[in-house]
């Protein structure tokens, strides 16, 4: 039996795809899908009202439950070798970080009888606001095309995981859970400013010709993005290659002669990732590994000096990049600069980290000439109108209106757990908030308010030791990013797993026990459900 | 009349039922207090059992678990045996970040008690975030003067007098004993002496050479240069307050270079076995160097602490040499016993620490020094007193016995005064 299932399986994944291809996209905007059934799945593709294509696919034995994905944020440009724009105009149908792992997800969530549908949404970049009226119209679509649609669950990666709450806290009576994953939490100024204080460190220390910000419109702007990366990348990799010499690249021209004699390159790289609020650990860097013997002073000088400066680097790349694509896209969106520092007290973000990280600093002295360097250096004023509009954007409320259970890797690179860790802080606050009523409503013989809590939370935590070194004793880069670091970095079987959890969520209509979760999270590996970690939330939520 | 009354009533009652309900969803009975049973509690301890601080460090814990065992042999705390989980954190922050975690997450533990170290501890309470969770973090091993900050630190004690206390009573001493001399000091360049740099300008005494090191950075290569500079600038006394390591650097080239000058040590980091089992330089050479301490030296033998302390070491730490740092795990260990004790049977986390702000001042403890916590006030031992080390590394002191000097962390004046420590309790168990 389990053989044939598997075959079954297997069927399902290219008869899926080759119903997609054999499908033909209508041309209209919100005319009637086109729909196709093909080795078991029914797939049709459309147009919504706003000219967002849409695909939706369910297997003939649909069980009832369909997921609708919302997929994360795709690049507004083409990046020449790393991204292709016209990749953002694809319905995604479900998470995962390639097409293998969103081919085997899809694959399994339509073995098991589950519906998937999603929209390309109607452009590239930041598109909340939009995406989440798309989605509103994509469940009608979903619910006419498949009548015996018994419950829908929202889920959706980064800025799909900021839509997916955001259409759970707005359209409760629409989706029956949420699945938010590596979210960006609260407001997309959030997520703006951990990269622009990246990209902005990174241009005063290293290369003060990177624009940053105050992008041109149309394909001026394009070329001066890429200019801006291209920059980026010439900088990270003369750091990379300096991490033991502590040499600057030859374009910090805006650090003084005296700094750059005394104080290393990696201590500037590792002062950047702590004042904007980056991991401390990587793609390769667990934090806690060193070359040779534990108890030598130099394991201890790598741990303590090197590897917070090279987990950086990994991170910043990451970070910087993204700086520069979401300033430009904001900007372009709300008509103005809106990444402002003008009031950003670096050495209160930085914080306790000059402690933590002493070492990788070069010392307090060090670490206070590299603040003065950033305390000298002309800040970044955003446009008042611009950033009035910016904040007018959709943004959480923090509640939980339906089923909810959410991932994230505390310690990814690009929307780390302290987005996630606001909506838990918002919702642990209304929920002490309904305690209180509840209380005052019983003594009042009123109603009682609900007191549930209906978040759940999984933590995709990285393995405690994964940096593994080469013969050289250098850290060995060239190996995959471990579970846990990197961008929504997520397994075939944490994926499916929240998935399984949303769609318990969905029917039973409250967020699943502890145990079943745990046997589910146990399978998958790598997942934690800790009532009782709290992630450091964004500098954004903690100074601000 | 009566109907209604007993409508009223029961809907009253179903109502008081209800909101004691909710009150018990808020406030956790006695059952669901994380590591507390009924008969057991369970406490968790991170600190260097490998790596570069082991050796000395890595006898803290084992010498708490020994004090513990002592406990739970004579019966327990009210009626709670003490478990202690300990794990290696190799002086590493993010290790003790991953090991921290560990014990709230996987063991979960009632408190962390005696965690170690200035940068694991600020690594800890930002990213584990301690305070958020409620979690105690009980009498941790190190003098930094901003883990006295309630605000910002809630759920931790500190134990140890502070590295500002130390700067400023010794900067006392150094105005007082050496003034004319050109004196020196080699610091570390972090919040550790950040702290002994506010001390000594608390206490107005300048340097005529300062030499400040990154920690990490300390070796015989660096320690050269640090001579080279004493004798170039003509030192007379040098003040090193910095770790044992630095210190063995420091003395053992300066003895290779034939420079005699006086040396002052901080307190962290003049201890002599860790010098002993950790360097190659010899005991001997901190003979006639001046130290401060608030705790007694742990080979008098005649201080009823140790002497006790030494048979509980003998009994429940079988071949382990009694020092100073077993000395301080089972002193931490006792003030962790007499909070449990204080806090009732009734254990919560919020009881135990609002039990050290109540009553903590007068726990009995080897400490020679006042201990001054409070509703207000987070600080543990406020003083030290001034010895000098012997051949041995015994560290004796210079003035009458009990002669201590009590001050704070910021510019209030230091007091000589004669502390009167609270006497052993019956057996050492808490009272």
């Amino acid at each position: 039996m389990k053989r044939t299932f598997k075959a079954i399986a297997v069927g399902f994944t290219s008869a899926a795809l080759v119903a997609l291809s054999l499908v033909v996209v209508p041309t209209a905007a919100n005319a009637n899908p086109v729909c196709a059934t093909v080795g078991g799945i029914k797939s049709c593709q459309g147009k919504t009202s706003d000219g967002a294509a849409y695909v939706l696919q369910a297997p003939l034995n649909f069980n009832g439950t369909a997921f609708l994905y919302s997929k994360g944020y795709r690049y507004p440009i083409s990046i020449p070798g790393v991204w292709d724009v016209a990749a953002s105009s694809v319905a995604e149908q479900v998470p995962g970080s390639n097409a293998t792992i969103k081919t085997q997800v899809a694959t399994a969530l339509l073995s098991k009888g589950y519906g998937l549908f999603s929209s390309a949404y109607t452009k590239a970049g930041w598109n909340a606001d939009g995406a989440v009226k798309t989605n509103v119209e994509l469940v009608g679509i979903w619910k006419k095309e498949f009548p015996n649609t018994k419950k829908i669950v929202a889920w959706g990666e980064s800025q799909g995981g900021f839509i997916t709450q955001a259409l759970a806290e707005n359209y409760p009576t629409l989706v029956d859970a949420a699945v938010p994953l590596c979210m960006v939490g609260g407001s997309v100024e959030a997520a703006l400013k951990m990269a622009g204080d990246a990209l902005w460190g990174t241009k005063v220390f290293f290369d003060p010709t990177i624009k940053a910000g105050g992008y041109s419109a149309g394909t001026a702007g394009v070329v001066e993005q890429l200019t801006d990366i291209g920059k980026i990348a010439a900088a990270l990799t003369s750091l990379s290659g300096a991490i033991a010499t502590g040499a600057w690249p030859a374009t910090a021209t805006a650090v003084p002669a005296a700094i750059k004699a005394v104080v290393p390159s990696r201590s500037a790289v590792t002062l950047i990732g702590q004042m904007a609020g980056l991991p401390n650990v990587s793609a390769n860097i667990d934090g806690v590994s060193g070359p040779g013997d534990p108890a030598s002073l130099p394991h201890a000088q790598f741990v303590l000096g090197a590897a917070p400066a090279i987990a950086t680097l990994q991170n910043l790349q990451d970070a910087a990049i993204l700086g520069v694509l979401i300033i430009a896209d904001l900007e372009g969106i709300n008509g103005g600069r809106v990444y402002d520092n003008t009031k950003t007290d670096y050495e209160a973000q930085l914080g306790d980290a000059k402690a933590i990280y002493n070492l990788a600093l070069s010392g307090n002295d060090a670490a206070d000439a590299l603040l003065g360097v950033l305390k000298a250096a002309p800040r970044d004023t955003a446009n008042p109108a611009a950033l009035t509009k910016l904040r007018a954007m959709l943004s959480h409320k923090g509640v939980i209106n339906v089923p909810t259970v959410a991932m994230t890797a505390p310690f990814e690179s690009t929307t780390p757990g302290g987005h996630l860790q606001w909506l838990i802080n918002s919702n642990k606050a209304n929920l002490d908030k309904a305690k209180t009523a509840a209380v005052a409503a019983i003594r009042a013989g009123k109603p009682r308010p609900s007191t549930v809590n209906n978040l759940m939370v999984i933590w995709n935590f990285p393995p405690d030791k994964y940096t593994t070194f080469t013969s050289a004793g250098l850290p060995d880069t060239s190996k995959p990013a471990a579970n846990g670091t990197k961008h929504c970095n997520y397994t075939v079987a944490q994926l499916t797993a929240m998935a399984e959890l949303g769609a318990i969520a969905a029917i039973t209509g409250k967020v699943p026990n502890a145990a079943n979760a745990r046997i589910l999270m146990r399978k998958a590996g790598g997942l934690s459900f800790d009532r009782d970690f709290e992630a450091p939330l964004l500098k954004f939520y903690a100074i601000e | 009349m009566i109907g209604s009354f007993r409508k009223k009533g029961l809907a009253a009652a179903s109502a008081v039922i209800a909101v004691a309900g909710l009150a018990l969803t808020s406030v956790p009975a006695q059952a669901s207090e994380p590591g507390v049973t009924a008969n057991s509690v369970k406490l968790g301890i991170t600190v260097p059992m490998t790596g570069i601080a082991a050796p000395g460090y890595s006898k803290v814990a084992p010498a708490a678990k020994a004090y513990f065992d002592y406990v739970n042999a004579n019966g327990g705390i009210n009626g709670r045996k003490i478990q202690l989980v300990i794990e290696d954190d190799r002086y590493l922050p993010q290790e003790a970040v991953i090991k921290t975690n560990k014990l709230i997450l996987r063991d979960k533990v009632f408190a962390i008690v005696g965690a170690l170290g200035t940068a694991n501890n600020l690594a800890v309470n930002s990213k584990v975030r301690l305070g958020a969770r409620g979690v105690p973090s009980l009498f941790v091993n190190t003098g930094f003067s901003g883990f006295a900050d309630k605000r910002k630190y809630p759920t931790l004690f500190p134990l140890f007098s502070t590295y500002a206390m130390e700067a400023k009573i010794m900067g006392n001493y150094i105005k007082e004993n050496f003034a004319g001399k050109k004196i020196g000091l080699i610091v570390q360049n972090d919040d550790f002496g950040v702290d002994a740099l506010k001390g000594f300008a608390a206490a107005g005494v300048k340097f005529d050479e300062t030499i400040k090191y990154v920690s990490g950075t300390q070796s015989p290569a660096t320690a050269l240069t640090w001579v080279q500079k004493l004798v170039a600038a003509k030192i007379e006394v040098v003040y090193l307050f910095g770790v044992t390591t630095a210190t063995a650097a420091a003395v053992g080239v300066a003895a290779q270079a034939g420079y005699k000058p006086q040396w002052i040590f901080g307190s962290v980091g003049a201890d002599a076995t860790t010098i002993q089992t950790a360097t190659t330089v010899p005991v001997a050479l901190l003979n006639g160097a001046i130290s401060a301490s608030f705790m007694p030296d742990a080979a008098d033998t005649t201080d009823e602490y140790v002497k006790f302390f030494r048979e509980v070491n003998t009994q429940y730490n079988k071949g382990v040499t009694f020092d100073n740092n077993v000395l301080a795990g089972m002193n931490g260990a006792m003030m962790v016993a007499n909070a449990i004790k204080a806090a009732g049977p009734n254990l919560t986390r919020k009881g135990l620490m609002a039990a050290i702000e109540s009553k903590g001042a007068t726990f009995p403890s080897a400490g020679l020094v006042p201990l001054a916590y409070s509703s207000t006030s987070r600080v543990g031992y406020t003083g030290y007193w001034i010895g000098k080390y012997n051949a041995t590394g015994s560290l004796l002191p210079i003035e009458a016995k009990n002669v201590v000097y009590t001050t704070d962390s910021g510019n209030g004046p230091v007091v000589k005064t004669t502390s009167k420590r609270p006497a052993l309790p019956p057996k050492g168990l808490p009272q």
